[in-house]
């Protein structure tokens, strides 16, 4: 499964995004896909799924709430 | 005789077919074509053999299907089980096991999930709510039933079951609060007097609907013949939204969203919002200078509650009608009488500290094939809360503190020894706890201190993906200690509550 599709399938659990939002810029914190109790199991699952470990500085960058931000920030970090 | 839940929904129908009935998430339904939809849903759970008495799961999301199906479950006699979607597999494994379930009703990504990880059985149908899964029914197939109220032979009494609330038990067993259709009729009108609700009220629900918060507020609004406004998820931004746009003027939030909530009323750019008539805030007192700036900025009444999943709301209190009695949780419903227990179970004096045991109507069945630990767990007719109170010489009831050990994060109830007996799973653990952080946002998060085995290379990384695999999101840590010891009292018994003043001392909580 690729990055991209790992991070929607799960964003999505609960509720489907409507067809007319563009997912990628999607903040999926603020528009309540994944709220604040969820984020910390979100990231240690991505931690998991891909074998990578978010640092301090990453976490605090709000980029990683938006998917299009998280989906290329999981995919540099694959890369090193 | 037929459910009286159901029946009251169909004859708003035949009343105000035109009134909008229910909202959410940019939909809507009349109150005709809500009770077409109820039809249609209880003649497809009937067209794939659901009947009376059948118990139903499902990983229930904020929706007007969701809703739909509570008063489908009612017509035919059927109860449902509503589950978080993001427990973990093996604990909606034990979930189905401990209600009895026959059927499922969820997302095609819970399916997958689930058939990837073992697959979950049940002897009776599944149904997908979205798209297609192998081995299921999808949803979609309710477009080919019909819209008229099916017949049902049994006779509905309203003693039947109509929502089993899974709660975790100290044990980690789940705790199934069985509530009748009665249970939750009854409930319904006793906040409907309490509150002076009518027809004319938009009610909205921001919680989710596998809490009997928001049951009760969508049930209540189409008994009534009011408005229902149902949020698909929370963030305070959604809700100011949603407020201002659906213009509601009647809620029940939890303390910690409304915190969140003020927060952003006090940025410059904030809406302006003046449809509200009552607020009520239940589950945690509110700061008296956060209940101050939220009745100054919604202008409306100002109710706080006190009350439990097993007993519904114990006592009320308006903020502007009682001015001289801000800390108190307020006097009993009518349906309701509050007893002070001390651990000899005598009764305590007045402005003595014990625990709060309720008797009331609208007390529910029980536990699910739990007699005893219902039993147990009530003294002469009164249910014991778990919860430390007293009495004022008026009758008024005063919060102070929980017996029972727990963490409450943004109002869910967390029970520490189900994460305890978790982590301490791990090879590298020699012993753990949970414990109740404190949290601006959310009153309390989950943390937890952790005493690696002897020479054993634990890493947080390694606890971190455990929790997530094996916890829900609630009950996921958001801080973790590793300690060399925890506090312990002469008898080796933990002592839960001193785990933060034992870190803080340590000079861990950086």
């Amino acid at each position: 499964m690729s990055v991209k599709d790992f991070v929607t399938e799960y964003i999505q659990r609960e509720y489907t995004v409507p067809e007319d939002v563009d997912i990628m810029t999607l903040n999926y914190v603020e528009s309540g896909y994944v709220d604040s109790l969820g984020l910390v199991q979100f990231i240690a699952t991505i931690e998991d799924e891909f074998g990578i470990e978010f640092t301090d500085d990453e976490l605090e960058d709000t980029n990683i709430k938006v998917v299009g931000g998280l989906v290329s920030t999981i995919e540099k970090k694959i890369a090193q | 005789m037929r459910s009286r839940l159901a029946d009251m929904l169909y004859r708003n129908a035949n009343e105000m077919p035109e009134k909008m009935a229910i909202w959410c998430d940019g939909k809507t339904a009349t109150y005709k074509e809500m009770a077409e939809l109820v039809s249609r849903y209880s003649n497809l759970l009937i067209a794939n053999g659901v009947a009376y008495g059948d118990h139903i799961a499902i990983p229930m999301n904020n929706s007007i299907e969701s809703v739909a199906l509570f008063f489908s479950a009612a017509d035919m006699g059927v109860c449902l089980v509503p589950l978080n979607p993001t427990l973990p597999l093996n604990a909606i494994r034990m979930a189905m096991d401990s209600g009895d379930m026959k059927h499922l009703i969820a997302r095609k990504s819970f399916l997958s999930e689930s058939s990837r990880n073992g697959g979950i059985d049940v002897p009776g149908v599944i149904i997908c709510l979205d798209g297609e899964f192998e081995g299921t029914i999808p949803f979609s197939d309710i477009a080919k039933m019909s819209s008229e109220r099916p017949e049902i032979k049994e006779n509905i009494n309203g003693n039947e079951s109509l929502i089993l609330t899974m709660t975790s038990g100290s044990t980690g067993n789940p705790k199934p609060i069985d509530i009748s259709q009665n249970n939750k009729y009854e409930r319904a009108m006793a906040h409907i007097r309490v509150y002076s609700i009518t027809k004319e009220d938009r009610i909205l629900a921001a919680t989710p609907l596998y809490h009997s918060l928001a049951e009760r507020l969508v049930i209540l609004p189409l008994i009534l013949g009011a408005t229902s406004i149902l949020l698909p998820r929370f963030t305070p931004a959604l809700w100011l939204n949603c407020v201002k746009e659906q213009q509601v003027t009647f809620t029940i939030a939890v303390s910690a969203q409304l915190a969140q909530i003020l927060e952003l009323l006090e940025l410059p750019d904030a809406p302006q919002i003046d449809s509200f008539r009552a607020i009520v805030s239940s589950s945690a007192l509110l700061e008296e200078n956060v209940k101050l700036a939220l009745i100054e900025k919604l202008s409306c009444e100002f109710h706080e509650m006190y009350g439990t999943s097993e007993t519904s709301t114990v006592t009320t209190i308006c903020f502007q009608k009682a001015s001289h009695k801000q800390k108190s949780v307020g006097t009993p419903f009518d349906e309701a009488k509050v007893r002070i227990f001390r651990d000899d179970d005598t009764d305590a004096n007045i402005g003595e500290v014990g625990e709060i045991a309720c008797k009331s109507s609208l007390t529910c069945k029980g536990y699910y094939k739990l007699d005893t630990m219902m039993e147990a767990a009530t003294h002469e007719g009164y249910f014991r809360t778990g919860d430390l109170g007293y009495l004022d010489g008026d009758g008024y009831l005063y919060f102070a503190g929980r017996k029972k050990e727990i963490i409450i994060t943004g109002a869910v109830n967390v029970y520490p020894h189900d994460i305890d007996v978790v982590v301490v799973s791990i090879p590298e653990v020699e012993e753990c706890a949970a414990f109740a952080y404190p949290d601006d946002r959310l009153g309390e998060v989950v943390a937890l201190a952790v005493v690696p085995k002897e020479d054993a290379d634990l890493k947080l990384r390694t606890l971190k993906t455990y929790c997530a695999r094996h916890l829900a999101d609630f009950q996921q840590p958001h801080k973790i200690f590793i300690v060399d010891k925890l506090p312990k009292n002469t008898m080796g018994k933990l002592q839960r509550m001193n785990i933060l003043p034992y870190i803080q001392e340590m000079g861990l909580d950086n």
